[in-house]
């Protein structure tokens, strides 16, 4: 039974960054109707400024507990890129999405480079700094605290953004720019302004998602395109879209892959794309997408 | 659709760079003719991609699946199967990704636009986890050798494979595109190529007309599924190896790059651009480590500045020399 | 940064020392003036671009060191350097190499299923190809039965037959159950199935109880390791290399798999050993340095100069791709100076391979020698963990040097009936 724990537990914890990621992923598409292939570059470069700012901090003094505030902290502030990146995207928003994707593509070639020629070739690390907060134990199942810090976090994040989206009048407006962008417009809306803050809000949910997974794993060069895949699966099953979405894909994905590698470690990759091919076939939109034509 | 100068002016300049090609073998350096069979691989592979990108509307993030499909079918005919000849290659290589593109297109032509894109990498990303797999049947991370072919027969046992590869085979290959483009040329510009662009314009109004929609996207799909797999025959000849990474994702954004490179509007553009990339991206590779950075700020340049890709440009140039 | 692609050391010229040291000059002097041209292949990107790197560095030590002696055979060495990617694009890059830059030898490749594909090409193409690595054991039979311009590394499973061997010395009796996390390719496949076979031949009874198969460079293991945790193994036997390895062994150590209780073998732990901290890597864990441990109590003094430059200039401690480059260059370096001598001219490349079959040299690792059948021998280095050390990071104690005679199978033999019917000591 503890071992069902840990599996599950061990599912969670990938989907929630993978939440992370999706979440950018939906919003600066719901949005903005753009579907971002550098999200994984965008996640990886979290990881990589992250493990800098957290050596950084160390080594001016900053105590070990300080690490997750900063590696949080190191996510939002790359959001900075966020507007850099729209402003260049924005050069193709009238056109076909077709360029729009083209776009990101070459974004994602850039950034393989950009993150080698700054990082280098070596994976990158936190050493067993995810230890310092010790191990959660409930019973038998024992569990690093900080795993489940980030789970919070994610959680945390998810229902700040429902929150936002639903109950604030900058989320409606963004929920109606979505919708209908020209009757948003023309009702008075920034959209211009919107496009910017939508895209910084969804590279900075990429760049913390890649900053907060980094303690327990590794910033790696293949981290980019290797990405861009499961947040895709992520998405198809959630439908493209939705931030109800986001969370349910995140969960199947994550769980799957959990449940593949305990009881059938040989299918751990193809059952995720078995359960793309089940949606689909059941369910066209995703679970939580509107129909499309 | 850019405008094209008259048709006889066409079929001349079809023919020069034709002739062109024919003579390369005996004025260029012997790399830069190997350089020519992947261009050959991937103007063919193109000529299918862009029936559906360019004329239908429907962009694809995951045809590199059906160029592996084409290049992994050559392996298991040459050294599984003991067939060698390359006519029969092509044919079953391009058979057998229709088969496979049948469920695919099924489930995809069901979605347009970005879904589309979406899709197929998911698709495309299958496939390369299904070669790695079933490493029993694939080959693996190492793949499948993939052995000579005779051309019409004659299996030229006294060149070497680069003698060969740059004689006869190239000949070839040049005559399969030559071929394979009349085809697609055709296409194009029969009622069904017509159609096909009316869906791209106004599907909604195409519907109304009686154009049906799904089906035409479906073989559309199919047939440029068949030219992908020709292409990766072709590569998979001059590799020698038929391996996954021919089915990730990113190499199926190399197929996009290139078409928009060429100029996706055009017919000639994607033949083009197959060139064009080939050649930058060796040069690259040889001139910088970071390559990627510079092929992809290429990419960036061409989709923000010249989205007609080359032969946008070129048709610019020579709207504006007829003016002058 | 100092990975300049091109024309690393530009030939300057015969000198009048070289001149004056061979008396038997029967050739144009021109032909000496002109630099010996290496194109190398090596990873820059991707999983393995760390590993390439450190190739790399190898051979630029390699090179630094043989141009100011004076060159091979008097002439200086120039490197052209190119990106390994896939198979398809890496062929191209072998083929400027050896038809637009005219490159006399190449040298590196570290995947396995680009050096399938390239052996084949560089034996077609009359190229003299000078393989760091790869080649694992399925495919070759098929791509390269009897190479004659193409020279290979040892068998990659070299490392898996002595972690096994050695596993087996120290823990036989002591576990009865074993679990396999491995990279989900021919090189971990192949490294578990020769280390179950080496149990079997041994009479070690065993019964796998888990068996994991991570995509390579997976960067999240909290399930996998969830699910050894739960079959709870005795042994876990594990050639993850990549960037994977510290994070399995970091993901490990969180869930409590490493109190002591499991015993672990690494055949492949090098390529990452300075990502593998004290903090989460335990003592007495089996780990293989392939044929380069940087930390040897009694080292060479070629080693001990290789890895003080290396610390000083890169602020790190090489791992055995470095070697493995080195030993490249260092074969074919006394190949061409063989030949040379024996011709009293310049050797042509057949005269360089006839030179090279049979050659020992001393590498970074220690002593080395290229078979007649163009397989590399090579000593191997394994340990036990310790954490007395000046590191942050574990070495090894107790070290265990073999030579890959007692390691590989001979020339012609089939891997796995080699395994079963040959005398292979413990």
């Amino acid at each position: 039974m503890t071992s069902f724990f840990d599996v599950l537990l061990g599912g969670v914890f990938h989907a929630s960054v993978l939440f992370l990621v999706a979440a950018g992923l939906q919003l600066v598409f719901g949005v903005q109707r753009i579907v971002n292939l550098a999200c994984g570059s965008f996640y990886a470069l979290g990881a990589y400024f992250g493990i800098t700012a957290v050596n950084w901090s160390t080594a001016h003094g900053a105590p070990a507990w300080s690490f997750l505030p900063v590696l949080v902290l190191s996510g939002v502030l790359l959001g900075a890129i966020g507007p850099v990146i729209e402003r260049l995207l924005r050069t193709v928003y009238k056109r076909d999405e077709a360029f729009q994707l083209l776009l990101t593509f070459a974004l994602v070639l850039m950034f393989q480079d950009v993150l080698r020629f700054f990082w280098g070739a070596t994976p990158q690390q936190l050493g067993n700094l995810s230890m310092s907060y010790g191990k959660l134990a409930i019973g038998e199942v024992s569990f690093p605290t900080y795993n489940v810090l980030v789970m919070a976090a994610s959680i945390a994040i998810a229902v700040s953004l429902g929150l936002f989206l639903q109950r604030t009048r900058y989320g409606r407006i963004l929920r109606a720019t979505a919708e209908n962008r020209e009757m948003a417009e023309a009702l008075g809306a920034d959209v211009r302004g919107i496009y910017a803050s939508v895209f910084t809000l969804g590279t900075v949910l990429g760049t913390v998602g890649g900053a907060l997974v980094v303690p327990t794993a590794a910033a790696s060069l293949d981290m980019p395109v290797e990405l861009v895949v499961e947040a895709f699966a992520v998405v198809v099953i959630g439908g493209l879209g939705s931030m109800r979405g986001a969370v349910a894909g995140a969960l199947v994905v994550g769980l799957t892959r959990a449940l593949a590698i305990s009881f059938y470690a040989e299918l751990e990759v193809l059952a995720i794309y078995v359960i793309v091919i089940a949606v689909l076939i059941a369910r066209p939109a995703g679970l939580f997408g509107k129909p499309v034509e | 659709m850019s405008a094209l100068p008259k048709r006889s002016a066409l079929v001349a300049f079809v023919a020069l760079a034709v002739a062109v090609l024919a003579v390369l073998p005996h004025l260029a350096e012997p790399y830069y003719v190997t350089l020519v069979l992947p261009a050959f691989a991937y103007a063919i592979a193109l000529l299918g991609f862009n029936l559906l990108f360019g004329t239908t509307g429907l962009l694809s993030f995951g045809h590199a699946l059906f160029v592996a499909i084409g290049a992994y079918s050559t392996a298991v005919l040459t050294s599984k199967m003991g067939v060698k000849s390359f006519e029969a290659i092509v044919l079953v290589s391009g058979v057998v990704a229709v088969l496979a593109a049948v469920p695919v297109a099924l489930l995809s032509v069901r979605y347009v636009r970005i879904f589309f894109g979406i899709l197929t990498l998911a698709f495309g990303m299958l496939f390369h986890s299904f070669l790695f797999k079933f490493y029993d049947l694939t080959g693996g991370d190492t793949g499948i050798r993939v052995l000579r072919p005779t051309l019409l027969g004659m299996p030229f046992a006294e060149l070497d494979k680069t003698a060969f590869l740059i004689g006869p085979f190239y000949y070839a290959c040049l005559l399969l595109l030559v071929l394979l483009g009349l085809a697609m040329w055709r296409v194009v510009h029969s009622p069904f190529g017509l159609q096909l662009v009316a869906i791209r314009e106004n599907p909604r109004k195409a519907e109304y007309l009686g154009v049906r929609v799904r089906l035409f996207r479906f073989l559309a799909f199919l047939i440029s599924a068949f030219y992908c797999a020709v292409g990766g025959a072709i590569l998979a000849i001059n590799t020698g190896q038929a391996d996954p990474e021919l089915a990730y994702w990113t190499h199926s954004g190399e197929l996009v790059f290139m078409t928009v490179l060429g100029g996706f509007a055009s017919f000639f553009g994607p033949l083009v651009g197959a060139f064009a990339f080939i050649f930058l991206k060796s040069e690259l590779m040889g001139a910088t480590q970071y390559w990627r950075f510079f092929l992809g700020a290429t990419l960036a340049l061409i989709v923000i500045g010249f989205p007609r890709g080359l032969m946008g440009v070129a048709s610019d140039l020579w709207r504006k020399a007829c003016r002058a | 940064m100092n990975t300049q692609r091109r024309k690393i050391l530009q030939g300057i010229g015969a000198t009048g020392a070289v001149l004056a040291a061979q008396p038997y000059l029967s050739f144009p002097a021109i032909a000496q003036n002109k630099p010996l041209r290496i194109g190398i292949i090596s990873p820059k990107a991707g999983v393995a671009g760390t590993i390439g790197e450190c190739g790399l560095r190898g051979t630029m030590f390699a090179v630094d060191r043989i141009n100011a002696a004076g060159g091979i055979a008097g002439r200086k060495v120039e490197l052209i350097v190119e990106e390994e990617t896939n198979p398809k694009d890496s062929i191209e890059r072998l083929r400027k190499l050896v038809l637009q830059d005219k490159v006399d030898c190449v040298q590196g490749i570290v995947s396995s299923g680009v050096s399938l594909a390239m052996g084949a090409v560089a034996e077609e193409m009359k190229a003299l190809l000078i393989f760091w690595d790869g080649t694992t054991q399925d495919g070759v039979k098929e791509t390269m039965p009897n190479p004659r311009y193409v020279f290979r590394s040892t068998d990659n499973e070299c490392e898996a037959v002595m972690g096994s061997l050695l596993a087996i010395k120290h823990w036989k009796g002591q576990f009865a159950t074993i679990a396999g996390i491995n990279p989900d390719y021919s090189y971990g496949r192949n490294n578990f199935a020769a280390f179950q076979a080496l149990l079997k031949k041994f009479g070690v009874e065993h019964k796998v109880v888990a068996d994991q198969w991570p995509k390579v460079g997976t960067l999240d293991l909290t399930s996998h390791v969830a699910a050894l945790k739960a079959a709870k193994p005795d042994l876990v036997f594990s050639s993850l290399l990549f960037a994977d390895l510290p994070v399995f062994m970091k993901t490990a150590h969180g869930a409590g798999l490493m109190d002591g209780k499991t015993k672990f073998v690494f055949p492949a732990a090098g390529f990452q050993h300075t990502l593998l901290k004290k903090e989460f890597t335990p003592e007495g864990m089996l780990f293989g340095h392939n044929t380069l441990y940087f930390n040897l109590d009694n080292p060479t003094p070629l080693q001990k100069a290789f890895v003080q430059e290396y610390e000083a200039k890169y602020k790190d401690y090489p791992h055995w791709e470095a070697d493995r480059a080195y030993f490249a260059m260092q074969v074919y370096k006394a190949g061409v100076e063989t030949a040379y001598k024996a011709k009293n001219a310049w050797p042509g490349t057949e005269d360089v391979i006839n030179a090279m079959e049979g050659l020992k040299v001393d590498s970074l690792g220690g002593p080395g020698q290229m078979r007649k059948d163009h397989i590399a021998e090579q000593t191997f280095y394994q340990g036990m963990t310790t954490h007395k050390n000046r590191y942050d990071f574990a070495t090894i104690s107790d070290v265990t040097k073999m030579y890959s005679d007692q390691l590989q199978k001979p020339a012609g033999a089939d891997f796995w009936k080699w395994i079963e019917t040959a005398q292979i000591k413990l």
